[in-house]
C-alpha cells in the first residue's frame, strides 16, 4: 500500500481533526482509543487491547441485548435507558403500536409495545411496559465511530436458546455511507435489530441486512435513529420504504361470509375457495362464537375487519360438530 | 416455523473510496497474519493437513497428538473420501491408516508413519470468557498453515441431537411387543428386509425387553456397526443383519434459512449436532477447515474444531473431552 491510498488520506484527515482537538480542547469529546489508532494490530499486545477493551463492556453490554418475538418471528434489540426504552430495526417490530414479547439474556420475559418505526432506513423503537429499572447501554450520540474502528456484535442469532445466550462477534468499521454502516462482523437471521458497539462499549448501529459475500454486514448507525428521535419516539410510522409496509384498516380479508345465529355467535354460510377462513379448517355451517377473545357477532366481525389491514392477525373460536377449536388466523389481502 | 429475521441484501462493489475500508485491513486481511506469527508456529507445527488423492485439494485437517504420527480428526468428513493423503508441514504421508473411531463425538484416530511430530499438549482446562481472541486454519496451503482470528462467542455446552448411529426404524409398543412402525428409505434396516409390522424379538441373541433398553443398548453403537435382529413377520422368525448408519445422512437436517444464508451444505458441516460439549466461536471457516487444532493467542491447545454450524457459529471439542475421547481411542 502507499501513501497515497485513501486509508492514509483519512488518516491524515484524522490528524487534522485531532489537531483541531488540540485547539478547542473543552468543545470535543475524549481521546480516541489508541487500538483504533493502530492501522492494524501489529502483534499480539494490540491483539489484546482489543479483546480487553470488549470484554470490560461486554458484561454490560449483554445484559441490555434481548430476543424480540412477534408471534412466530424472532429479531434482537438493545435497551438503551433504565426506563427501557430500546433499539430495533424496523423489519423487526414491522407495525407501530403492537405487543411484542421481549426477553432477557437469563430467560426473564417482559411486555413491551412498539413505537415508532423508519421503513426507509429500517430503524425502530420500542418501549418496556413492565417496570424498571433496566440494564441499558450508552450511545454514540457524537457520532464519534469512524472508519476501520473496531466494533463488536451481539444478536439472538437463530433465535433465544438460554443456554447458548447472546452471541458476540468482532470485526471493523469497513465502510460508511449515510444510511448505513458496513462491519466484518458477521450476521445471521434473528441477529436483526441487535446491537453494533465500539470499543468504549457504546451503541453504534443496529443489525438490518446482510450482502452476498460472506462478511458484508449492514447496520443503520445511530445518526438515523438521532434525525427522526421524536417522531420515532412518538409511534409515527416514517416513509414508505421497504423495510416496513403501513398496514392500511380495511384491507384484511378473512374469506366467509357468516350470520348471527338463533344459538348465540355467528353461522358460517360461505366460505371462499382457498381462502384464509377455509384454509384454517372452517366449514359451511360451523359456529364463530368468540373473535379476539370476545362474544361473536355480525357487527363485532364487520367493526373488527374495519381496522384490521392484510397480514395482520385475528383470533377465532368456533365449534364444528363435536368440537370447539381456537386458531389465530393471518388476515389475507382483498382479492 | 419460526420466522427469524435478516434481510439478504445485494450490496454492490462499489470502486474503492475514502468510505470503503481496504480488504487486506480487515480483520481476517493479509496484514494481521504479521500478529498472528507466534501462534502461526503452533498451528504449523500441530496440523495435519488431508488432501484428496484425486482432485489434489485439501478437504479437513487433523490434530496432531502423538510424536509417532497420531491425528485426530473429523469422522464423517473423512468417512467422503475414499483415498487421501496427509501432509504436516511440508511433509507429505501417503497411506495413512485408520485406528479406531468415537460416532459420539465424531471422532476418528489415524496413524501416519512419521516420527518426532510435535503434538498438542491438552492439559489446558481453563474456560476461556466471551470476547477471548482463538486462532484456527484457514484455507489449507501446501506448506503453510494459515491462521485465522475470531472469538469465543456464546457458552459452552451441550448439543443435543440423538444417538450418532441408527437403524431407520420408528417403532410403536403393541402387545406383541416391539414393532417396526416405519423403516425409512435408504437405511440399513430396509436393506436387510425388515418389513413394517415386523415384532423386534432379540438384538445381539439377547431378548428385547423394552424400548427403552432397546434403545440404550443400540447408542452405544457406531456407524458401520452390525447388528444381529431376530423378528417375528407373522408365523415366521427371521433373523436379519442390519448395518448402522449415520443420523445426519438418513436423516438430514432440513435447510432453513440460516443455512442457506451460510452456503449450505458446501459450506457447512454436514454432522453438526449431538456434541456432548462444545466450545463456541464465530471465526469464519467452513466444513473443508474443521478437524484441526484450535489456539488461544497465547499457543495454549484449546480444542479441536468440529462443525462449522453456520455463518457465525462453529463448534470445537474442549481439549479435556479430546483428551478422555484420545485415551480410549489410542492403540
Amino acid at each position: 500500500m502507499t501513501d497515497d491510498s485513501p486509508y492514509f488520506m483519512i488518516m491524515k484527515l484524522r490528524g487534522l481533526w485531532m489537531l483541531g482537538l488540540l485547539l478547542f480542547p473543552p468543545s470535543m469529546g475524549a481521546e480516541r482509543l489508541s487500538l483504533n489508532e493502530q492501522k492494524i494490530p501489529r502483534n499480539l499486545e494490540d491483539l489484546r487491547a482489543i479483546q480487553g477493551a470488549l470484554q470490560s463492556h461486554l458484561e454490560r453490554a449483554r445484559a441490555a441485548t434481548v430476543c424480540l418475538q412477534m408471534g412466530e418471528g424472532s429479531g434482537s434489540a438493545v435497551i438503551i435507558s433504565e426506563e427501557g426504552l430500546v433499539l430495533t430495526a424496523a423489519h423487526v417490530t414491522a407495525k407501530v403500536d403492537e405487543e411484542v414479547k421481549v426477553i432477557m439474556e437469563d430467560g426473564r420475559e417482559l411486555r413491551g409495545r412498539s413505537l415508532g418505526l423508519n421503513s426507509e432506513t429500517d430503524s425502530a423503537m420500542l418501549q418496556i411496559i413492565d417496570d424498571g429499572p433496566f440494564p441499558y447501554v450508552e450511545v454514540d450520540l457524537e457520532d464519534s465511530t469512524i472508519l476501520g474502528d473496531w466494533v463488536f456484535s451481539l444478536g439472538h442469532s437463530g433465535g433465544f436458546d438460554k443456554k447458548r445466550g447472546v452471541n458476540v462477534r468482532v470485526g471493523r468499521l469497513v465502510k460508511q455511507e449515510n444510511s448505513t454502516i458496513q462491519s466484518d462482523c458477521m450476521l445471521i437471521g434473528g441477529d436483526s435489530g441487535g446491537p453494533l458497539f465500539n470499543m468504549e462499549g457504546e451503541l453504534v448501529g443496529i443489525h438490518s441486512r446482510v450482502g452476498t459475500s460472506r462478511e458484508q454486514s449492514l447496520h443503520v448507525p445511530i445518526r438515523e435513529f438521532q434525525a427522526h428521535w421524536e417522531e420515532l419516539k412518538k409511534g409515527d410510522f416514517i416513509g414508505e420504504g421497504g423495510f416496513a409496509q403501513k398496514v392500511e384498516p380495511g384491507t384484511g380479508f378473512l374469506g366467509l361470509v357468516a350470520r348471527d345465529s338463533a344459538d348465540g355467535g355467528l353461522e358460517v354460510q360461505e366460505l371462499f375457495a382457498e381462502g384464509v377462513a377455509e384454509k384454517a379448517g372452517l366449514k359451511v355451517g360451523d359456529r364463530i362464537i368468540e373473535i379476539d377473545g370476545e362474544v361473536a357477532s355480525e357487527e363485532k366481525l364487520t367493526a373488527r375487519l374495519a381496522e384490521l389491514g392484510s397480514g395482520e392477525e385475528l383470533t377465532l373460536k368456533w365449534i364444528s360438530g363435536e368440537e370447539t377449536q381456537e386458531k389465530t388466523l393471518e388476515l389475507g389481502a382483498r382479492p | 416455523m419460526k420466522r427469524i429475521y435478516l434481510i439478504l441484501s445485494f450490496v454492490l462493489a462499489l470502486p474503492l473510496s475514502a468510505n470503503l475500508l481496504p480488504s487486506e485491513l480487515r480483520k481476517n486481511g493479509a496484514l494481521i497474519q504479521k500478529a498472528l506469527a507466534p501462534v502461526q508456529v503452533s498451528l504449523q507445527e500441530s496440523s495435519a493437513v488431508f488432501f484428496n488423492s484425486q482432485e489434489s485439494r485439501s478437504f479437513l485437517f487433523g490434530t496432531i497428538v502423538s510424536e509417532d504420527g497420531l491425528i485426530l480428526t473429523k469422522a464423517s468428513e473423512l468417512d467422503e473420501v475414499a483415498d487421501f493423503y496427509v501432509r504436516v508441514g511440508a511433509k507429505k504421508y501417503r497411506s495413512p491408516k485408520l485406528l479406531s473411531r468415537n460416532d459420539q463425538w465424531d471422532l476418528v484416530l489415524v496413524k501416519i508413519e512419521a516420527e518426532n511430530l510435535r503434538p498438542v499438549t491438552m492439559d489446558f482446562t481453563e474456560d476461556l470468557a466471551h470476547g477471548t481472541w482463538i486462532v484456527s486454519n484457514g484455507a489449507a496451503e501446501r506448506r503453510f498453515r494459515r491462521p485465522r482470528v475470531g472469538m469465543i462467542s456464546a457458552n459452552k455446552r451441550e448439543i443435543p441431537g440423538g444417538s450418532p448411529a441408527v437403524l431407520g426404524v420408528a417403532l410403536k409398543v403393541s402387545e406383541e411387543g416391539l414393532v417396526a412402525s416405519a423403516v425409512s428409505e435408504g437405511s440399513g434396516a430396509e436393506k436387510a428386509g425388515l418389513k413394517e409390522g415386523d415384532v423386534l424379538r432379540e438384538i445381539d441373541g439377547a431378548e428385547i425387553e423394552n424400548r427403552e433398553e432397546f434403545i440404550k443398548y443400540l447408542s452405544g453403537k457406531g456407524v458401520g456397526e452390525v447388528i444381529q435382529l431376530k423378528v417375528k413377520r407373522e408365523a415366521e422368525v427371521i433373523d436379519l443383519a442390519i448395518t448402522l448408519v449415520a443420523r445426519h445422512k438418513l436423516y438430514p437436517k432440513e435447510m432453513d434459512r440460516n443455512d442457506q444464508l451460510s452456503g449450505g451444505l458446501a459450506q457447512q458441516s454436514a454432522r453438526r449436532s449431538g456434541f456432548p460439549m462444545v466450545i463456541q466461536h464465530e471465526t469464519t471457516l467452513t466444513r473443508r477447515m474443521m478437524g484441526g487444532p484450535l489456539f488461544t493467542l497465547d499457543g495454549h491447545f484449546l480444542g479441536m474444531n468440529i462443525a462449522a454450524v453456520n455463518r457465525v457459529e462453529v463448534f470445537a471439542i474442549p481439549a479435556k473431552e479430546l483428551a478422555e475421547v484420545f485415551t480410549a481411542l489410542k492403540p
